[in-house]
């Protein structure tokens, strides 16, 4: 009996022991997260941010006991001078590492007072070539222009158009991506025509004008902001050029697009990882749009899809690293270029630059108030409209 | 060639009209208070964003808003106004630092409220093609606006030369006071002017809402327009205004059909600052400007 006694008692405080030692290893972990969630690029800001918050709220559940990780978030209003600032401050408060970023010539300087500090900053919110050509060792993104490029290239080869009006915004980003399309195109003998516009452009009839008298062309590829893709739709709406199909890029065949303009919508293409009505079947994916719509009531779009896995990725090394015992010691940037993962927007891998090559989007269609998935062929839900445009 | 520079005029002056109602309120409050309204063009949206909600909540037509637009947006201008009519030194100054917070307030308020989403009317007639004498097209929305607007300024301008309380909004600009040695009621007199802008906002706000997409940061962007057009045409002057927009609009379109979209704003600048460069008080400058 008092063997069984001492027995139990040495059981207990090994047990107690041991709880308290696995609760001295948990950790808090705290995030900071530089979005723009005001100013020009808010809208896209906050859906990202949308994503940021569930990721927080299903690694929390997923680590349970473990570890708890929390986002301090600062608004950089669409401004890079204040990106910086916040990305200074979010690290002077302790944030291990920052997810986020909207808009390529703010993601730059941000990312590099991120890379001077020698802290990890991850994004999907920036596309352009430059970001990685730069090899900073701290800078990572589960995205690229190539991947979007790919998209409207193949949808276009598809169709078999020979002569396509590029219309894009001359920002980075969208710039690097029209060049890309145009170069690859031209390359494969389609005739292309270049027309660059700036952001306070309100009135698009004057361009689409050109599209439609001098162009002549058989698709227009628009490369932009919704904003943009709304005035360019309406302007096309008003002069009819004789085109065959309309294909833009982020921010077009979304559930928003779909409710807000349903007249200028039908039959424009758009790149989209899923279709509308989204249809989840993974366990993480299902979760994913639960916990999106606990939290915000409307249907998970992808912006938040994007947001969700770079902070899910992010969340993960972060644990690794820790388990490692290298957190502390910078080891967060290589468990990050460890990673192989199947996750929500494919298969993440990152290269020696940061960059995700495995990066290839899809591109949807508007139909009938819905976004069906018409490329590639084995990820499409249905068939291509074409020739379609709306009106 | 000919059709392309034939459609970019009209759709020139077209856009010329839209930027002549957003900035004719600024020009009227600044030739009776001699301040600039950095928070018009968040007026202006605000009456867009509630034409949006009365019809995405109502089914409203967007047209049929412009009462309840005009009470809160003529109710935010008084407020506005109520504050700008406290600051007792360096009203010039002073104010353009409080309007433009009050300018920042409105933006971050429309975010809460109304999100960061990008809205336009889902009525369809307003977007419908118009097509003029075979080769000119245009929107509805931009064709009603532009020829309600021209009545709108027109009304404006025969209000201010032959009313008694026009004629009052006039002595103020001229030389305040004198104005008040003659009877004129200063205070009531800018309230009255503050609500006739509030007026304008309305209208230009219902006509973006109905030609064009509204998102909250778009209020900043009406404003510098509206402030370049204001001080193109010289200060206060409400044909100037006209003018002016009708000149910007057009050297933007005519820039994108010869040259390149991107390159539309820099010919606006360009236009503004050879204008101030032959003529340094604007098109139809001076300190007694208003409605010549």
């Amino acid at each position: 009996m008092k063997r069984t006694l001492t027995q139990l008692a040495a059981t207990v405080a090994l047990g107690v022991a041991l709880g308290a030692s696995s609760l001295a290893q948990a950790k808090e972990f705290l995030l900071g997260s530089e979005l723009p969630l005001t100013g020009n690029l808010a809208r896209v800001g906050q859906g990202m941010h949308e994503g940021i918050a569930v990721a927080i709220e299903m690694a929390n559940r997923a680590y349970a006991g473990k570890h708890s990780f929390k986002v301090s978030t600062i608004d950089d209003e669409t401004n890079p001078a204040k990106a910086v600032a916040a990305v200074e401050r979010l690290i002077g408060d302790g944030a291990v590492a920052l997810t986020g970023g909207y808009g390529s010539n703010i993601i730059g300087p941000a990312s590099e007072a991120a890379q001077k500090a020698g802290v990890v900053y991850i994004t999907s919110g920036g596309v352009t070539p430059e970001l990685t050509a730069r090899g900073y060792p701290t800078f990572f993104r589960i995205n690229n222009s190539e991947g979007y490029a790919k998209a409207m290239i193949g949808l276009l080869e598809d169709m078999g158009v020979k002569k396509v009006s590029v219309v894009y915004l001359n920002k980075d980003a969208t710039t690097n991506l029209a060049k890309q399309v145009q170069s690859a195109l031209s390359a494969k003998g389609v005739t292309v025509g270049m027309h660059e516009f700036d952001a306070a452009t309100s009135d698009f009839k004057p361009l689409l004008n050109k599209v439609k008298l001098q162009d002549r062309s058989e698709a227009i590829a628009m490369v932009g902001y919704e904003n943009d893709y709304v005035g360019i739709l309406r302007a096309a709406k008003v002069l009819k050029p004789q085109v065959k199909a309309v294909v833009g890029v982020w921010s077009l065949a979304t559930a928003q697009m779909a409710k807000e303009f349903p007249d200028l919508m039908e039959n424009v293409y758009g790149t989209s990882m899923l279709p509308y009505p989204v249809e989840f079947t993974q366990p993480e994916a299902l979760e994913f749009a639960a916990e999106y719509k606990k939290l915000f009531n409307k249907e998970p779009d992808y912006l938040g899809q994007f947001g969700y896995v770079q902070t899910r990725l992010l969340i993960d090394a972060i644990v690794r690293a820790e388990e490692a015992g290298t957190l502390a010691k910078g080891g967060l940037a290589d468990e990050l270029r460890r990673t192989d993962a199947q996750t929500l927007i494919g298969r993440v891998t990152f290269d020696a630059k940061g960059d995700n090559t495995n990066f290839s989007h899809r591109m949807g269609q508007h139909q009938t108030g819905k976004v069906v998935l018409v490329w590639p062929k084995d990820a499409a839900n249905g068939a291509m409209r074409f020739p379609g445009v709306p009106w | 060639m000919f059709e392309l520079i034939l459609q970019a005029l009209f759709s020139g002056v077209l856009a010329g009209g839209y930027y002549a109602t957003v900035a004719v309120g600024l020009a009227l409050v600044f030739g009776t208070m001699r301040v600039i309204n950095l928070a018009h063009g968040e007026l202006v949206l605000l009456a867009a964003y509630i034409a949006y909600a009365a019809e995405s909540r109502y089914g409203m037509n967007p047209v049929a808003a412009i009462p309840f637009a005009l009470l809160i947006v003529g109710a935010t201008s008084a407020a506005i106004y109520g504050l700008l009519s406290r600051i007792e030194e360096d009203r010039e100054i002073n104010s353009l630092i409080l309007t433009f917070g009050i300018g920042i307030i409105l933006t971050n308020a429309i975010l809460m409220i109304w999100a960061a989403d990008i809205h336009s009317t889902t009525d369809a007639w307003f977007q419908d093609s118009m097509v003029i004498a075979d080769t000119l097209f245009a929107m509805r929305a931009e064709v009603v606006f532009f020829v309600g607007g021209l009545a709108l300024m027109a009304g404006v301008y025969w209000w201010l030369n032959h009313s008694w309380q026009g004629r009052a909004v006039r002595a103020l600009s001229s030389n305040r006071n004198a104005a008040k040695l003659m009877g004129v009621n200063p205070r009531q007199t800018e309230v009255l002017s503050f609500l006739l802008a509030a007026l304008l906002a309305t209208f230009a706000g219902i006509a973006i809402y109905t030609g064009k997409t509204i998102f909250p940061a778009l209020g900043h962007v009406m404003t510098v327009k509206a402030f370049i057009i204001t001080v193109l045409a010289g200060l206060g002057s409400i044909p100037g205004v006209l003018v002016g927009a009708l000149m910007i609009g057009v050297i933007e379109s005519l820039t994108v059909t010869f040259f390149s979209a991107s390159l539309q704003e820099l010919a606006g600048m360009i236009l503004f600052l050879v204008v101030l460069f032959v003529s340094p008080s604007g098109l139809f400058g001076g300190r007694k400007a208003l409605a010549r």
